[in-house]
């Protein structure tokens, strides 16, 4: 074996030693910079309460709009083979590679006040900018794609067999999706659940630009630690990010869990998506 | 198979090291405009991002070799990333306030007052929330977009509500106050939710409305409810270029960019 051989290792060792302590210390930072009693008390602050339960309220309602809209549409996709089929699916992932910036504008040139439905929506005593329903389709906006694309991968690994016996068995389509799909599929569904909330919790580009920034009303977690941090409130700014990152955290290592607990389901479109999502989340 | 023939990892090995280059490249050729190499960066204030870059080349004219470049940003927000080590050179506030902090923790030479602003209301041309008078912000059920309490024109704004409720009734600022929308973090996005009429009115410098000419309409404030914004602008300690930032400084005060800055609907420095 020549030197350079056992060189190759070494150099694979130190690359992925060099990016897992990038990413560790930054994280590690929020923590360590201020001390933890003081974390903890301005998490009780009103600015932090506040985004708390804005973000909770919303991130919920998004998330719950995306699984009752976003799984059907995954099923059809999943499931079934038709002309378009692909284009429908690229439709539904381009959230994915749009700046939250352009997702903004776009929102607000869709739905604003002087946007190509604001007329309609204001006829129809409906506004939506700078509105908690403005940060709910933010969110939803962005973090549709993270369930969709999840659970189509999901039903697709769902035997066709299965659910052609369902049918067989009397079952109508309705059931079938409702009985057997979904529990079937179960596993990548709760993944991508998990990763659509973790996306919709930290949004912050498209919510400040459709939804605007008033505290206990649009103020999410992460506007609230740009506007602590503009504010020169660091500790109250990294008291909201620590709290952001261990729920970040938390949902990521859920979604590992839950993917290797059922390997045979889900876990091929969670490596898919995770390589096409990187740098957005 | 040695190292030498293995071709992907040379060309690897290649790419990293032409990023490398690429990012010190990137680097020095951002510090080596003009021939003695100085690029000074002045960090000031949203309101000033229209006139600033004219006044920047009248100043890279008369230093010849000499590079300005500029970072927009709410007051507050350019305070706390001095204080967090951020690379500039000058910095240029809206309100003494945050001059003076960074003062008081040496990160800045002594301020100097350059400029005022004033205060006005602006509608969207629609004016969707029919909002003719200041007195209107309160009865009407109108949207008001205004500046966080923590930036200048969100401080300067609640001064100018709580002037108003001499004539107005005492209730008069938290009536106008519980019609707020938003919090912006800089005068810039107020003003865009007025034109764009996300917004049915908002509070923002004259220097702004001016600029935004016709695609906003204009409600005066009276003289006496008026807050006087009182630009200041100093050296960053940390300069690399410290005699260059004191120079830009006192340049913000000569004839030339006084003229620009009047144009532009700024009023004489305070004194």
């Amino acid at each position: 074996m020549r030197r350079s051989d056992r060189l190759v290792p070494i150099g694979f060792g130190l690359a992925a030693a060099l990016l897992v302590g990038f990413v560790l210390l930054p994280m590690a930072a929020v923590f360590v910079r201020v001390p933890l009693a003081t974390l903890l008390s301005q998490l009780r602050s009103n600015a932090a309460l506040g985004a708390l339960g804005v973000s909770l309220r919303t991130t919920a309602t998004s998330l719950a709009i995306i699984l009752v809209l976003g799984t059907p549409a995954a099923y059809l996709l999943g499931t079934r083979s038709f002309r378009g089929a692909a284009a429908l699916e690229t439709v539904l992932e381009v959230p994915l590679v749009l700046p939250p910036a352009v997702a903004g504008i776009a929102l607000l040139a869709a739905f604003g006040r002087f946007g190509l439905l604001g007329g309609t929506l204001r006829a129809a005593g409906i506004e939506v900018g700078l509105t908690p329903a403005a940060v709910v389709m933010a969110l939803t906006f962005v973090a549709m794609p993270f369930y969709v694309r999840q659970a189509v991968g999901a039903f697709a690994s769902v035997d066709r067999q299965v659910l052609a016996a369902s049918r067989t068995l009397g079952a109508g389509d309705g059931e079938t999706f409702l009985r057997v799909a979904v529990p079937l599929a179960r596993k990548g569904l709760s993944a991508g659940a998990a990763l659509a909330f973790a996306r919709a919790l930290g949004e912050f580009g498209a919510t400040i630009m459709f939804a605007g920034n008033l505290q206990g009303r649009t103020q999410t977690l992460p506007l609230a630690i740009y506007g602590l941090y503009s504010a020169d409130n660091l500790p109250g700014a990294l008291a909201l990010a620590a709290l952001l990152v261990a729920v970040s955290v938390g949902l990521l290592v859920g979604v590992k869990v839950i993917l290797r607990a059922g390997r045979t389901q889900g876990w091929e479109g969670w490596t898919a998506s995770s390589r096409s999502t990187s740098g957005i989340v | 198979m040695s190292l030498r023939g293995h071709l992907p990892f040379r060309l690897s090995v290649a790419a990293v090291a032409l990023c490398l280059a690429a990012a010190c490249g990137g680097a020095s050729a951002a510090s080596s405009q003009g021939s003695n190499g100085s690029t000074l960066t002045v960090l000031a204030a949203a309101s000033l991002s229209r006139v600033f870059p004219g006044i920047g080349r009248l100043f890279a004219r008369t230093h010849p070799g000499t590079a300005v470049r500029f970072s927009f940003g709410g007051t507050d927000l350019l305070t706390a990333q001095i204080e967090q080590g951020v690379q500039g050179d000058v910095f240029a506030g809206a309100s003494t306030k945050y001059a003076d902090r960074l003062l008081a923790e040496r990160l800045v030479g002594r301020p100097r007052a350059f400029c005022t602003n004033r205060l006005v209301l602006v509608v969207p041309p629609s004016n969707p929330a029919g909002i003719t008078s200041l007195r209107d912000l309160a009865t009407k059920d109108a949207r008001l977009v205004i500046g966080s309490a923590t930036v200048p024109i969100g401080a300067y704004t609640r001064t100018v509500l709580g002037n108003l409720d001499a004539a107005f009734g005492s209730s008069y600022s938290a009536k106008v106050l519980s019609h707020v929308v938003s919090d912006e973090l800089d005068v810039e996005s107020v003003l865009t939710k007025v034109r764009t009429g996300e917004a049915d009115a908002g509070f923002v410098y004259v220097t702004d409305a001016a600029a935004a000419g016709s695609a906003v309409r204009r409600i005066d404030l009276p003289d006496n409810a008026q807050a006087v914004a009182n630009y200041q602008a100093a050296a960053i300690a940390r300069s690399t270029h410290p005699s260059l930032a004191g120079a830009f400084v006192d340049f913000l005060r000569s004839p030339v960019p006084q003229q620009a800055l009047r144009r532009a609907g700024f009023g004489p420095p305070a004194v």
